[in-house]
């Protein structure tokens, strides 16, 4: 189990990366900014970078807009 | 290789580089000079000086490229100080120091590349001056890839290639932006106006082209406010259950594709240059339609030029259950024409349509309108009646606080029923966002001294996405903050968009908490600050002159009989569902909050129980935060400035100190 943003809970599997998380969490947000166990992610490895079991995923967004 | 990157040889030593990133940018890397004169970092390489040449070997041939503008694809092996490459360049540099002998730049590139003989070139074309343009084509890229424009280009070919605008006149196009100055390595463009004196133009030059720079780059990935404008949040609003739909009911629509970034861009939008609204901005948000005939109205059958649609006016669409993009721009232009604002009269009017659903009033009230949602043509007429003061659309003109009252007057109606779902604060109607899943949000709203305007509406996807600012104390620093520096450079006449729309990559770099303030940013308007007025400015600095501000105004609302917690009251709907309907559509959310947050059990328990206990709970919590924020603030529990907080902001006036004075604790 992944634990987004100190809330919402994300099933894992083997191999999961950033993108995946991102994915099953259904964000597609240009504006976002990804820590593992508060570790800042850049954005070329999201494809790469796994997520182990039991990780807090921090996915930030940056308010935009009005 | 793993992460794209990919091995070179560069002057016999093994490197890593990225792979597609330009060779000069490499070399740099990798501690290698090398000389340049049409590169800038903030530009789209040209290749045109030929100054920055590399001698590259691959598959066994060897050849001279520019580096500026080649793209490492594959492993390669590249000698910088070959006798080929340094003749080159000498050969090069002899020749610019001919023809610009006195440009210090020329000068500095000419040493590093071994160049000395100032006479060997010299020629009818030698030019003197110290500031002589040198055609390296930066002002040409930048008002390009900047403004969008092409104010500025070569004329003439080989040697009698020069700078000029169209027809050699100064172009009404410029901006005025001063991007080309800016760039120009020899400062062979000047600025000989700066127009409001400031203290330091160059200060403001640079970090406002800082900005310019960043949306040159980064717009395309990030908001694509040059391509959609605002617009790119109706999407996302909509992916987010955040997009008012049908009186904010919803957050979403499966039309919202009808009236979305997408298609507005694909059938609708024409304009993608800068508007000029701020003068030497470069981000170009201003959209437009052109050539759109109109259906109704006295211009019925014209062809005419529509400003928008924004974000906002698109939202009010689906607020209004019109996800008609035809409409929407018809209507759009009418507001313009008329005077009205898209937000408060598509609020009121979704307030109408469901009051009108819900049976409250009924044809014989509307003039025979037939006003449910969706209801694009009765919208129209509403709107033509407000124009010429007859009709319905008088009344629907005066918003929703006139309406809520007449119809409990004169109909009877339920009153409750009408606060619940009449959303307005203090007699404004909301925004277009749903803000019932962010607690801060709502508070956000109701608080705005001018009522639930869109400046306060960012704390959405801090609060209710990210989920950073969990506890009531974290929520209170945000409403301190945010509204406090919104106001301050709202009162300096900065935009919100440069801002945060934009975001430059080191943004990354912060944690989250501090990202969200985009530290780079706040830094340049305090550059802008400083420029402008001689003094420098921080954070601290910021929020006493914000404060200040903030706090008179909620003495003035005082004065006019507002500015009390029962004035910062929302409307139910903002915060939680009001009908059964909404409640079921969202049932999974509403049940988990309820068992996991308000401990209540929801086993066997109707709609209007679970209604009914989310409501409580709800109101708890926004009542909580209000507390915070008001302590945050230094204003009574009722919501009232303390006299010792002015006092600390240096605004205890008797006449100020006299409206309050009968409101303290
Ligand atoms: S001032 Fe701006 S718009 Fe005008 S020519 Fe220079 S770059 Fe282009
Ligand atoms: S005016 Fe300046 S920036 Fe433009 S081509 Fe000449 S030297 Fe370069
Ligand atoms: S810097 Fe590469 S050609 Fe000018």
């Amino acid at each position: 189990m992944i634990l987004v943003n100190n809330r919402d809970k994300v099933e894992w599997r083997e191999g999961m990366t950033v993108q995946d998380v991102l994915d099953a969490m259904g964000y597609d947000y240009a504006l976002i900014t990804v820590t593992i166990e508060g570790t800042f992610v850049p954005e070329h490895d999201y494809e790469t970078c796994t997520v182990p079991d039991g990780s807090k995923v921090g996915l930030f967004h940056l308010a935009h807009g009005g | 290789m793993a992460n794209g990157k990919i091995n070179i040889t560069i002057n016999g030593i093994e490197a890593t580089v990225q792979k597609g990133s330009y060779l000069l940018q490499a070399l740099r890397d990798n501690g290698v000079a090398v000389p340049t004169l049409c590169h800038h970092k903030d530009l789209t390489p040209s290749g045109t000086c030929r100054l920055c040449v590399g001698e590259v070997e691959q598959r066994g041939k060897k050849k001279l490229v520019t580096s500026c503008n080649f793209p490492v694809r594959g492993e390669i092996a590249v000698d910088t100080e070959s006798e080929r490459v340094e003749t080159h360049r000498r050969v090069l540099a002899e020749m610019y120091l001919g023809r610009w002998p006195n440009v210090p730049l020329i000068q500095e590139v000419a040493a590093i590349c071994g160049a000395t003989d100032k006479e060997k070139y010299r020629s009818e074309l030698t030019d003197e001056n110290p500031k002589a343009c040198i055609l390296c084509t930066h002002c040409v890229r930048a008002c390009d890839e900047f403004i969008q424009e092409r104010i500025l280009d070569f004329a003439g070919r080989g040697i009698k290639r020069h700078l000029t605008m169209p027809f050699g006149e100064v172009d009404p196009h410029c901006i005025g932006c001063t991007s080309c100055a800016y760039v120009c390595p020899t400062g062979a463009i000047e600025v000989v106006d700066d127009m409001n004196h400031p203290v330091d133009p160059q200060m403001i030059r640079d970090f406002g082209m800082r900005i310019n720079a960043e949306m040159a780059m980064l717009d395309k990935d990030q908001c694509r406010m040059r391509e959609v404008g605002t617009a790119n949040i109706v999407d996302v609003m909509d992916a987010y259950d955040l997009l008012p739909v049908h009186n904010y009911k919803f957050g979403s629509h499966e039309n919202t594709k009808n009236i979305d970034s997408k298609i507005l861009k694909a059938r609708y939008y024409t304009q993608d240059h800068p508007d000029g609204c701020w003068k030497g901005c470069s981000m170009a948000c201003a959209k437009a339609v052109d050539g759109f005939e109109l259906r109704t109205g006295p211009y019925k059958g014209d062809r005419v030029v529509v400003d928008g649609p924004e974000y906002e006016t698109a939202a009010a669409g689906a607020n209004m259950g019109c996800f008609d993009a035809d409409f929407i721009i018809e209507w759009n232009f009418y507001c313009d024409t008329y005077g009205i604002d898209t937000i408060s009269f598509g609020t009121c009017m979704a307030f109408v349509m469901e009051a009108f659903e819900a049976g409250v009033i009924t044809t014989e009230h509307t003039g025979g309108k037939e006003l449910k949602f969706g209801a694009t043509g009765a919208v129209m007429e509403c709107m033509h009646e407000i124009a010429v003061g007859e009709g319905f659309g008088v009344e629907v003109g005066q918003g929703i606080r006139y309406l809520k009252e007449k119809w409990i007057r004169e109909l009877g109606a339920d009153a409750d029923f009408l606060q619940d779902i009449g959303m307005e604060v203090k007699g404004l109607e909301y925004s277009e966002y749903v803000c019932k899943e962010s607690l801060a949000q709502q508070a956000g709203y109701t608080m705005a001294v001018k009522g639930p305007q869109h400046d306060e509406a960012w704390l959405i996807f801090m609060d209710m996405v990210n989920n950073q600012i969990p506890t009531f104390e974290d929520k209170a620093r945000a409403l301190y903050y945010y509204p406090l520096w919104r106001t301050w450079f709202g009162l300096h006449g900065l935009c919100k968009l440069i801002w945060n729309d934009i975001v430059p990559l080191s943004n990354k770099n912060y944690e989250p908490q501090v990202a969200a303030k985009v530290p780079d940013h706040v830094e340049d308007f305090f550059r802008f600050y400083e420029g402008m007025t001689g003094e420098p400015l921080d954070e601290e600095g910021m929020l006493a002159q914000s404060a200040r501000v903030h706090n008179l105004q909620r003495v003035m609302t005082r004065m006019l009989g507002y500015g009390l917690r029962k004035d910062d009251m929302p409307p139910y709907r903002a915060v939680g569902p009001v009908t059964a309907e909404e409640y079921e559509s969202r049932a999974e959310r509403y049940n988990k909050q309820l068992e996991e947050l308000a401990g209540f059990d929801t086993k066997g328990k109707s709609t209007e129980e679970k209604m009914k206990a989310i409501r409580e709970y709800r109101m708890d919590q926004y009542n909580r935060v209000v507390d915070a924020a008001y302590d945050k603030r230094g204003w009574t529990r009722n919501g009232v400035p303390k006299i010792e907080r002015l006092k600390e902001l240096g605004i205890d006036l008797p006449r100020l100190v006299e409206i309050i004075k009968d409101d303290q604790e």
